[in-house]
């Protein structure tokens, strides 16, 4: 009998109920989910006019009445730039759409009117606003070149001989910042090279480009444009170091870092490394030393039997703690 | 390098063998493997090469020293050659297993590098929740590889770390008391935002006599705060007690046994976020001596917050790729992992625990895909078994009646139900017969439904896996292998998405409608008990992604030896 009352025992201790747990839901409601698609407020933007150069920034809010995918497009009616935000939820709010004024797709904005658009896949419905860059975002970093101002006296330059030739600032309304680029174009069947610029430090009135000396914390940054039908083009960067500090740069004990690009793709793309990561030739040792830079050499390249290679250069800048958000 | 630590070895190969008596031995084994598949999908598929031809050779060479009678050390190194490589090429060298073990003081036993461990179904052990039936035929052999390659041996997970055992024994009240302790480490830091992580805990089992055994057992995964920058330390602990309330009279055994306990995981600094719950599971038990006849009747309650890493971590996660025809179609889509892949490709199988929740197929296994100690599920189970003292049929079958605590997304709850079948027969036993006749059934049934006020709420989906072999000794030594495997799915299900604290943020549909069919025959010649070789063929058909089924046949030649 004894045993028999353990049995229950143990059984008892071990069999009693939990409380049922009936109100509790582990995550999100099915009908937020799977629910019919509405809109439940429509898309309002935070503030009219926004000044990203002071600043400011701008959000967009709007509520549908499941947990969907999102797309915000905001495009400038005069530069056609554009800025996509993308998420998942059913409310639209600053933490999920603040702007800072930065670019995903090239042209960067200028003072502009802007259009919003707001999209759901897979369903009809478009959700529509404006707001107005009364001033663009500003970039702190050290320009090296945005051609704005045109040639500047110390920087100098190559150019093959060959056919179709045309290394020129340009505005012609294509530039990815502001209003002028630099065009890189031409055929040259019998080299490598078709052209190049040289960044010279004594353009910006020292024997160095005045940069940080922290190699790790430093970015490379440039906007290049690949012709569509010619992914053909090479963009090279030389980074010549006059470690000595002597007043110019040898090839033979001091560093050149570098970073080649081939240009396969079509439009405006920005291209950033960390100056740390570039490749160098060891001759000086090897270090990183950016606040030493003498010059940047530019040299545009193609394969001499692929034809004719264009490219498009406009805003070269180093930023430091992180790579230019546009 | 790897030429210099091999002739190292082939030196310590010869000089041992001079050596007296079992101070050393060789232990390891070699295996070879040739296959040639084809694959067709779409014909007008232009973008897959339809043929794939391999194969490796692999050897593990281990040897176990035993410089004392209380010490034994094991080092075994693999090497592994993909056949194709040259003068070195596609020539893998590893260490394959590496451990000290032996007794300190005739007291304590102990074990330093490469464990195989367990403790208790619900908070360490590796359950198989993504194979539900059992295989001999072709099946069986490559079960045993991958058992194998994974180190899954009776439920236990591979890890690294220490272990160390020992026992207490008295005269009166108590017969013995058993302490267990192993400290293994999960993850190295990154000095960054990763810690170091370790996984330890152990057990006291106290057996009262021949009526009771009672064990306390604790578990814990922990980041040692101090070894990154990020001192945002997670740890996942596990408490439980087990039982085993058993008597034994003249025609039967009868108890009740079970384990219940808490759980808590969940970061430091975020104690609200933290998730702590309880499960119970008791189990009642009769086993007719006579008759050779088992029955268990069990009751589970595992919270919708209950956590054990060491017992839920899967060994199929399905989040990864394939690595054998990965994509297929002109659009070159990814090929999900089958059962197929799961059978063929030992790499899929994980070789150790990880903290959080793993992805599942709701088509092999729904109802319990972390096993016993799935989370949110509480029910009952019957089950029955037979094995008759001639070894002529064993078998068993169990029945699983199942429902969330929690609803996820809704309070309607899903029900589970799921029963599986094993039978295995040897008509050589039957008959006397010297030659092995063995035939082997398992299959499981799965079905899991909701209902609810919205259409996107019911839950309907059914599985059925079926796995049928046999090997039959035609002449000494030669015995010809089949086996017929089934798996068929079809219904819907909502999968829960999870964050990076596990927690539910959506769910994406999850609708099937597929078979999966394995037919394989082929021959098996064994040189001795440990060693042989055999050739196999088979057709497989795959209609799970929908608009895009696929089909295999390959050829394989397998040879496995044991030392």
């Amino acid at each position: 009998m004894k045993k028999y009352g353990i049995l229950l025992l143990v059984g008892l201790v071990l069999f009693s109920c939990r409380k049922d747990e009936l109100e509790a839901v582990d995550g999100p409601n099915l009908t937020d989910v799977f629910g019919t698609f509405e809109v439940v407020s429509t898309l309002v933007t935070s503030q009219p006019n926004v000044d990203f150069a002071a600043g400011q920034s701008v959000y967009f809010t709007s509520e549908i009445s499941i947990i969907t995918d999102w797309e915000l497009k905001i495009t400038g009616q005069t530069s056609g730039a554009e800025k996509i935000i993308t998420g998942t939820g059913k409310i639209i709010d600053a933490s999920v759409s603040t702007w800072d004024g930065s670019t995903t797709n090239f042209p960067m904005f200028q003072s502009e009117t802007c259009d919003v658009m707001l999209t759901f896949p897979g369903e009809a419905d478009t959700l529509y606003s404006t707001v107005t860059v009364d001033q663009p975002k500003t970039n702190s970093g050290f320009v090296i070149a945005d051609f704005e101002s045109g040639w500047v006296g110390g920087w100098t330059s190559f150019i093959q001989s060959g056919g179709n030739m045309d290394f020129n600032i340009k505005t012609d309304g294509s530039a990815a910042q502001l209003g002028s680029y630099y065009n890189m174009q031409g055929l040259v069947d019998w080299d490598w090279l078709v052209g190049m610029v040289n960044f010279n430090a004594a353009a910006y009135g020292s024997t160095t480009i005045p940069l940080s000396s922290n190699a790790d914390n430093l970015y490379f940054n440039v906007l290049i444009y690949g012709q569509p039908g010619l992914p053909n083009s090479r963009v090279l960067f030389q980074f010549d170091e006059d470690d000595d500090l002597g007043g110019s740069f040898n090839a033979v004990n001091e560093d050149q870092f570098t970073i080649e690009i081939l240009i396969d793709w079509e439009g405006w793309r920005k291209v950033s490394v960390k100056y740390s990561d570039l490749i160098g030739n060891g001759a000086g040792g090897g270090t990183h030393n950016p606040d030493k830079i003498n010059a940047i050499n530019m040299l545009h390249l193609a394969d001499p039997s692929s034809g004719i290679a264009v490219s498009k250069i406009d805003y070269i800048i180093f930023t430091e703690n992180a790579a230019l958000n546009p | 390098m790897k030429y210099l630590l091999l002739s190292v070895f082939i030196a310590l190969l010869s000089n041992s063998y001079g050596q007296q008596g079992k101070k050393v031995q060789f232990v390891g084994g070699a295996r070879s493997l040739m296959s040639n598949s084809n694959f067709t999908s779409d014909p007008s598929d232009s973008m897959t090469a339809p043929k794939s031809t391999g194969g490796y050779a692999l050897v593990d060479l281990g040897i176990k020293i035993n410089p004392n009678k209380t010490t034994e050390i094991l080092g075994m190194f693999r090497i592994r050659n993909d056949f194709g490589g040259f003068w070195g090429g596609g020539v893998t060298f590893g260490v394959r297993q590496l451990y000290v073990r032996g007794v300190a003081g005739k007291v304590l036993r102990y074990q330093v590098g490469n464990l195989d461990y367990k403790l208790t179904p619900y908070t360490f052990y590796n359950h198989n929740a993504d194979i539900l039936t059992s295989s001999v035929g072709t099946m069986g052999i490559k079960e045993d590889i991958f058992n194998y390659e994974s180190f899954y041996r009776k439920n236990t997970w591979r890890q690294q770390g220490a272990s160390v055992n020992f026992a207490l024994q008295f005269p009166k009240v108590v017969k013995e008391i058993e302490f267990n302790g192993f400290i293994t480490r999960m993850n190295p830091t990154n000095f960054a935002n990763i810690m170091e992580r370790l996984y330890g805990g152990g057990n006291m089992v106290v057996t009262q006599g021949k009526h009771l055994t009672v064990g306390l057992n604790h578990v814990s995964i922990f980041d040692l705060a101090g070894t990154a920058i990020d001192s945002n330390a997670y740890s996942n602990n596990v408490s439980t007690l087990t039982y085993d309330v058993r008597f034994d009279a003249k025609k039967f055994k009868y108890g009740v046994d079970g384990e219940s306990g808490i759980s808590s995981s969940g970061l430091s600094q975020a104690p609200e976020d933290a998730l702590n719950d309880y499960f119970l599971h008791a189990r009642a038990y009769l086993n007719l001596k006579k008759k050779n006849l088992g029955f268990d009747l069990g009751y589970m309650d595992n919270g919708a917050d209950f956590r054990s890493f060491g017992a839920q971590s899967k060994r199929i996660d399905y989040s990864q790729q394939n690595n054998f025809f990965k994509r297929y179609t002109n659009d070159q889509i990814l090929r999900p992992v089958s059962m197929y892949d799961i059978y063929n490709d030992p790499t899929l199988f994980s070789n150790g625990i990880q903290a959080g929740v793993m992805q599942y197929n709701p088509a092999v296994n729904n109802a319990l895909p972390y096993g016993l100690a799935t989370f949110n599920r509480r029910g009952g189970y019957i089950g029955a078994s037979y094995s008759d003292s001639a070894k002529i049929i064993d078998a068993s079958a169990k029945y699983y009646l199942l429902n969330e605590i929690r609803g996820q997304g809704t309070s309607a709850l899903k029900t589970f139900n799921y029963a599986n079948l094993d039978v295995h027969f040897s008509l050589s036993n039957l008959m006397k017969w010297k030659k092995k006749v063995d035939v082997h059934t398992g299959v499981a049934i799965q079905k899991t439904t909701r209902e609810g006020d919205f259409t996107f709420e019911s839950v309907d989906l059914s599985s059925f896996t079926m796995n049928t072999g046999f090997e039959i000794e035609v002449i000494e030594k030669l015995s010809v292998l089949a086996n017929v495997f089934l798996l068929q799915s079809k219904g819907s299900d909502q999968l829960p998405v999870r964050d990076g604290n596990d927690a539910i943020v959506n769910y994406t549909e999850f609708s099937v409608d597929g078979i999966e069919s394995n037919i394989a025959g082929g021959l098996k010649f064994d040189f001795s008990e440990k060693v042989y070789l055999a050739a196999m063929y088979e057709w497989n058909k795959n209609s799970f992604v929908v608009d895009n089924p696929y089909q295999f046949s390959q050829m394989s030649i397998y040879y496995v030896m044991k030392f």
